[in-house]
């Protein structure tokens, strides 16, 4: 395989069958549309390229900015676009709600706009929410934005006409599947596929997948949401049901785990819903001679949803814990073990002791730099964390008087230090507030 | 279509135990006339307590200061003048309402100016020592000069800042844009040094005690990225050597209306499919509430408040204190702290979460028309009394029978459209389909829950002559309930005048 351009990598994606002993169908043989094999990671690499691609060089000219709303695989496989034709790339979303992909973004050169929230006070005489800003802005004339309009641009749907569909229909000697199932977000992969199927067999059913409505599942849309999709026809599905984050995060760790399949949690809702709603069909199937197909698109990979997991379901990215950690301590145990020392010994001690005592303010860096005790040091408390499970980071030669607001975090740490066999470290009783409403000095350089 | 669709409000202590008081609530509306609006001041000073323990879980210092626009009454001011004085505090937006808190009992030194203000609203704050909140540099100028020209001590000041967004873009820190709906109030955050200069200026006539802000979100990361440019602009303050030490962040932390998510979910569903035409109508003539069907999609952006809410009030406060700020990285709350800056608050809507509940009798029942299935029920009062609709609140009514039980035997549920007295077209008090248990009859009440933030008597009045509600307040006395007018209401005597 040689190219010339990434972009020719795009599509002819593999379809790889589902091991019966994983999904437990007797009668049904269940295939993945590996489309997180695309160059940019994603199914959306399709649409993108054949939205994009009339279009760059025309913009190359002029020196467009691409734009589109985005939260996350088409606005990455677009900014890698733009960028190899020389063009900035924007996402404007209210939707960015998985850390990495919008740090991935930032680094592919992307510029982000995150529309405002929801209103508090509701205002009747706006008519504008942001959305409609934000059309009227890309239809003013000389307007300098290329805008791709995944929701409602039919060469979204075609790409998937053209690829997708086609490609499962080769893979499948011929035949088009007896079930395809594909989670909805543009309706632009099931809509294209469906299409193609149904042509080449019109009783292919077509289950669409939505997330359930009070949930969150990246690149899926709620059953409300679909209604703002242009793409969105109701005829093209035979069914459509919701699935939880939790099913597909379940649906991603049987794929992981039990097929090799690094995929993404919209790829676990496929695989789940599809599962699910296959699984008594099967079972009418026993008296068929006959086996049947179904195949379900893995859109993404699993490496940008890390943090979903991790706030979903953190015990699956347990560690074990530290050796001296000071968040383990209990309040006795803070109290039995830390020495505290009010405002005025404290302002003794660090003028007359000798050696003089090393003063560690556990505050942000900012706030330090605002005002602090003259002569003392800053260790963020975090950094201050890492350092202290490692070892005792001072000599126990150095008395050290630890600050930080309350003296509350400090006191923590002073019975973390003193276990871990430092003579003499102290925690200043109430902190730096209880410090300036002492009226004792604090410094600013 | 799941039938009936409900939005059955959410109801805690004490409005749970007062609407379980039929006879009580029957007698006062038989007495005092429907509409009639009903408080319980005790259930203020428990809100602003549970804000106030956010605040020390946090470590913070500071003050909540309570909106007075979102309720005129006297009893829930007077409450809260007898509340904690170091933490509890008011906020007003108006001449009538700064001489309403005053009158109330609440101290000078307890009150924040916001809003709008003329030169009389200005000398009284001044002239008493009320905090004042200041919009502009015009209104500094206009402030220092009174002070001047009538004599008056130091007025202390916050400056309250907007449009935060083109500040931190322009600081190129990152490459994402939170954006914000553009505000009427505050001065934009780039011109601070223009601000600081005439504050420095006018260093004879006011005393820069902090700065604010005020955003019309509910999300929580353009709050988060306010605050943490509030914490930076104080410290281009003190790099001036002004000393201030405090941070408003304003008010909007929301109330949860509807108690149960299926329903709300069930019924914002429902809305979508009855404007692309797949479902039953669920509003009066086709009514979107900004939603609008174009060749099949829906467009437009609901104008509803989000009624059902996970987290709401307090919980909110605690949610926003906890989020990193974007640049600095540390949560809010640490950011504060670590800082020495004082936290100030002005919640409205939830600082009066379960304090009110408006009443209305049922004058009468029919059918719409010959071939239709609705009831229009007509109600003593009208949109203007409870402008739940003008808020975009939907939450149903709480049916208080006359007679007999709320489940009588053999009634179903029913869809009906409530109705107001007012000779107008237009006069509906939901223009929503609204789901009762049963059908209601004349005689019986309508209690609208929760109704003290805004929707009470914001928008009430005189037209066409129907009576506006009077209000009173109602205080727990053993196992039942006594009641005051609201202007009669002190927290120091129990109804009827007794110390207690």
């Amino acid at each position: 395989m040689r190219y010339d351009s990434i972009t020719e990598a795009i599509g002819n994606t593999p379809l790889v069958r589902i091991d019966p002993a994983v999904h437990g169908l007797r009668h049904i043989d269940l295939y993945a549309k590996l489309e997180m094999l695309n160059p940019f990671g994603s199914v959306k690499d399709r649409p993108a390229w054949n939205m994009a691609r009339p279009l760059l060089e025309g913009a190359a000219e002029q020196g467009d900015t691409v734009v589109e709303l985005s939260s996350g695989n088409t606005a990455k496989a677009l900014a890698l676009l733009a960028g190899m034709h020389g063009l900035r790339f924007k996402s404007v979303t209210n939707r960015m709600r998985v850390p990495e992909i919008k740090e991935l973004l930032l680094l592919l050169g992307a510029e982000i706009e995150e529309l405002p929230g929801q209103s508090e006070c509701l205002d009747p005489t706006d008519t504008d929410d942001p959305l409609t800003r934000f059309h009227q802005v890309l239809s003013e004339p000389g307007s300098t934005y290329l805008h791709t309009d995944q929701y409602f641009n039919p060469r979204n749907t075609d790409a998937h006409a053209a690829g997708t569909g086609p490609e499962i229909i080769k893979d499948l000697d011929g035949r088009a599947p007896d079930w395809f199932i594909a989670c909805v977000g543009t309706a632009g992969s099931s809509t294209g596929v469906a299409r193609v199927l149904r042509e080449h067999d019109p009783e292919t059913r077509v289950l669409g997948l939505v997330a359930h409505k009070s949930d969150f599942i990246p690149g899926i849309r709620t059953i409300d949401e679909v209604h703002q999709v242009g793409l969105f026809d109701p005829a093209t599905y035979d069914t459509i049901e919701s699935v939880t984050s939790d099913e597909a995060i379940d649906g991603m760790l049987t794929l992981i785990r039990r097929c090799g399949l690094l995929t993404g949690p919209t790829g676990g809702a496929a695989y789940h819903g599809a599962v699910r709603h296959l699984r008594p069909l099967d079972g009418e199937l026993a008296e068929a001679a006959q086996r049947r197909t179904a195949v379900f698109i893995v859109c993404d990979r699993t490496e940008s949803y890390l943090s979903y997991v991790r706030r979903r379901r953190p015990e699956l990215l347990g560690r074990s814990r530290p050796k001296h950690s000071a968040a383990a301590l209990t309040d006795a145990e803070i109290r039995a073990g830390a020495t505290v020392i009010g405002i005025e010994d404290a302002r003794r001690w660090i003028g007359d002791a000798e050696p003089r005592p090393l003063v560690v303010d556990l505050r942000g860096p900012h706030a330090y730099a605002a005002l602090h005790i003259e002569g003392s040091v800053n260790i963020v408390d975090e950094l201050f964390d890492e350092l202290v499970r490692g070892g005792l980071p001072f000599s126990k030669a150095q008395p050290v008087l630890l600050a930080c607001p309350v003296g509350e975090k400090s006191a923590r740490y002073a019975a973390v230090l003193s276990r871990m066999g430092h003579p003499d470290v102290r925690s200043l009783a109430g902190g730096i507030v209880a410090w300036r409403d002492a009226g004792a000095p604090l410094v600013r350089e | 279509m799941r039938v009936p669709l409900y939005l059955q409000p959410r109801l805690e202590a004490p409005l749970t135990s007062l609407l379980a008081n039929r006879p009580f609530l029957h007698s006062l509306v038989d007495a005092l006339g429907s509409p009639l609006n009903v408080l319980v001041p005790e259930r203020i000073a428990e809100n602003a307590e549970r804000f106030l323990a956010v605040y020390r879980k946090h470590h913070l210092s500071g003050r909540v200061y309570f909106a007075h626009k979102a309720n005129r009454s006297s009893a829930l001011v007077r409450r809260l003048a007898a509340a904690d004085p170091v933490g509890v505090g008011v906020d007003v937006a108006s001449l009538g309402e700064l001489r309403h808190a005053l009158g109330c009992g609440v101290t000078p030194d307890r009150i924040m100016a916001t809003g709008p203000k003329d030169a009389e609203f200005l000398w009284l704050a001044a002239r008493v020592g009320a905090t004042v909140n200041l919009d502009s540099r015009g209104e500094l100028e206009q402030l220092a000069e009174l002070v001047r020209k009538h004599a008056l001590p130091r007025v202390d000041v916050l400056l309250r800042f907007a449009e935060f967004e083109s500040a931190a873009g322009s600081q190129g820190v990152s490459g994402v844009r939170v954006l914000s709906r553009r505000s009427r109030f505050g001065t934009p955050a780039d011109e601070v040094s223009e601000l600081l200069s005439a504050v420095e200026r006018h260093g004879d006539a006011v005393v820069l005690t902090g700065v604010a802000y005020h955003l019309d979100t509910t999300g929580l990361p353009e709050k988060a990225r306010a605050l943490e440019r509030c914490v930076m602009l104080l410290d281009e303050c003190r790099a001036r050597g002004l000393a201030p030490r405090a941070v408003d962040i304003g008010g909007g932390f929301g109330v949860g209306y509807v108690a149960d998510a299926d329903q709300w979910e069930h019924w914002t569903t429902a809305l979508s499919e009855a404007v692309l035409g797949t479902g039953p109508a669920l509003t009066w003539r086709g009514h979107g509430y900004g939603l609008r069907n174009e060749g099949g999609t829906v467009r437009g952006s609901a104008a509803l408040y989000p009624a059902h809410r996970p987290t709401a009030g307090p919980g909110y406060l605690d949610e926003l204190l906890s989020l990193p700020a974007p640049s600095l990285a540390r949560p809010s709350a640490t950011l504060l702290l670590e800082h020495l800056y004082d936290l100030y608050a002005e919640p409205g809507r939830a600082l009066v979460d379960q304090c009110g509940l408006s009443l209305a009798r049922v004058l009468d029942v029919r059918r719409t028309g010959h071939d239709s299935g609705d009831y229009l029920v007509r109600l003593g009062m009208n949109a203007g009394d409870v402008s739940l609709e003008e808020h975009g609140v939907v939450v149903d009514p709480v049916l208080l029978p006359r007679t007999g039980v709320a489940e009588e035997s053999g009634e179903d549920p029913v869809g009906v459209y409530l109705v107001g007295n007012l000779c107008l077209e237009a006069d509906l008090i939901t223009r929503r389909k609204v789901f009762l248990p049963r059908l209601p009859r004349t005689g019986d009440v309508l209690a609208f829950a929760n109704t003290a933030g805004y929707a009470m008597d914001f928008h009430a009045h005189h037209a066409q002559r129907q009576p506006v509600a009077r209000t009173v307040a109602v205080v727990r006395d053993g196992a039942s309930w006594g009641w005051c007018l609201d202007e009669d209401y002190w927290p120091i005597t129990r109804p009827g005048g007794a110390l207690s």
